[in-house]
């Protein structure tokens, strides 16, 4: 009984705590400023990765790069963080056409990592080199 | 057993973790006003909640599985090599012992849990968040029990301290290492610095920069990693913290059991002679060689430095985790 009081209080310091880490809006908006920050997180997902295409969400909240060996990392905000995927043969990207734009939208193939949007400028060629690593479904 | 020896041998009745709680609670709090007046990306909510969680179903997880350790240590007891008396309580020099030894027991349990994936799979929940400050302290696993780590505390039973004294002692040490999980801090005084584990050294253990992969494993006392060659002073440069494949969720359960689930995924698809490799061998390991061990890391970012340095490149300082965005460092 005693342990069920304490969890009881535990759990409402925890649920204080969080929102006023939310009410003082903590946690800063951040984003992929532009290529060269971009390259420096590739370089955190695969240490000595060296990005030569580029291609960065015009929000700065998502980026591709390739390598010269065709590999393909994604890199995206994540809370107040980036995180990133190399992209293998479970991950998959499409176009989704909105209201006059064209936008790209790339599943790493971790269901809990998600999926990243971006507007770039040439989405169909990132498009055929990452589905090109795919699995045949019908193999 | 067990039994009869709580009844003839009296325990505290007095948990010091319990009455911490209020005090970490309180600090919390306060780092979060500092952060909201000099550094909002030192927190972030979901982040903070998520930690906060992962410790209260750490106590839950205690509570559900401390019994058993204590039973077991009770009965190991038994065994013990001396003997401080019926009232080992009042032997006052046996107390600071056990905090140094348990301290040296701390740091072996630390290293191999991260040098062994079966162990890395239960504490790199305490690692899991990118971000430094005291809620992650709170960050701690779920599935220590089962990953048995408990076993560390074995030989310390054995010599002859009592399993409430270990107990006791070990709880200091947890509230111990709850202060430097910050960023608020810089460096504490020479003297201190050269003795106890601080804020500047475990930001070096959190962070996965190449440079500070596997490094200051220290609970309290940093002279261990002096002594046993893992120590690595903290720099200028930006840290990055987390794990080296960050999980880019804040899906409490998957940050809790990401790592056994991985295991198991690679001991399944592994071929027979390499299964079992998949669970002793350092995280990152492989059989084909497709991911890295934190030792891979570090060497082929060294050879990059020196090649670096070669062909006269400006780079004094290893900046390759900027990940944390343009921030200054702490």
């Amino acid at each position: 009984m005693a342990f069920l009081g304490q969890f009881i209080a535990s759990l409402a310091a925890i649920l204080m705590l969080a929102w006023i880490a939310r009410r003082l809006r903590l946690g800063s908006q951040i984003r992929i400023v532009d290529e060269d920050h971009a390259k420096l997180l590739s370089d955190e997902v695969i240490c000595g990765f060296k990005a030569q295409d580029i291609a960065l969400d015009q929000t700065g909240r998502a980026a591709l790069l390739r390598d010269a060996a065709g590999r393909i990392i994604l890199v995206k905000v994540h809370g107040a963080q980036f995180a990133g995927r190399l992209l293998g043969p479970g991950s998959s990207a499409a176009i989704l056409d909105s209201v006059g734009s064209k936008s790209l939208t790339i599943d790493s193939g971790e269901r809990v990592f998600g999926k990243a949007f971006l507007d770039v400028g040439d989405p169909e060629d990132w498009v055929n080199a990452i589905n090109a690593a795919k699995i045949p479904t019908d193999a | 057993m067990p039994s009869t020896l709580l009844r003839y041998q009296p325990m505290p009745d007095f948990s010091p973790i319990d009455f911490a709680v209020p005090f970490f609670v309180a600090l919390v709090l306060i780092e979060m006003i500092w952060a909201w007046r000099i550094r909002p990306e030192a927190y972030e909510p979901r982040d903070t909640l998520t930690s906060l969680a992962f410790g209260l179903g750490s106590s839950v997880a205690g509570l559900l599985t401390g019994g058993a350790v204590l039973a077991l240590s009770l009965w190991l007891y038994q065994f013990r090599l001396f003997d401080f008396g019926g009232e080992w309580w009042m032997v006052w020099w046996a107390w600071p012992l056990c905090f140094v030894l348990d301290d040296l027991g701390y740091y072996w349990f630390h290293r191999c849990a991260h040098r062994v994936r079966w162990f890395w799979a239960s504490h790199v929940n305490h690692h899991s968040s990118q971000h430094y400050n005291l809620s992650t302290a709170l960050r701690q696993s779920w599935t220590g029990f089962f990953a048995m780590s408990f076993i560390f505390r074995i030989p310390l039973t054995l010599l002859g301290f009592h399993p409430a004294m270990i107990l006791f002692v070990g709880a200091f040490n947890l509230i111990y290492q709850f202060w430097i999980h910050t960023e608020a801090i810089g460096r504490m005084p020479r003297w201190f610095e050269a003795v106890m584990n601080t804020p500047s050294h475990h930001r070096v253990h959190h962070a996965t920069n190449p440079l500070y992969l596997d490094r200051n494993y220290a609970g309290t006392f940093i002279v261990w990693d002096k002594l046993f060659g893992t120590f690595q002073q903290e720099g200028n440069e930006r840290i990055r913290y987390g794990i080296v494949r960050q999980l880019g969720s804040f899906n409490l359960l998957w940050a809790v059991f990401h790592e056994w689930i991985g295991i198991a995924q690679d001991v399944w698809r592994a071929p027979w002679r390499h299964k079992l490799s998949y669970v002793w061998r350092p995280p990152g390991w492989t059989h084909d060689g497709s991911r890295e061990t934190s030792d891979m890391i570090r060497a082929r970012w060294l050879e990059r430095q020196g090649s670096d340095s070669n062909n006269g490149a400006e780079k004094p300082v290893p900046n390759d985790n900027s990940i944390a965005g343009h921030e200054k460092p702490a």
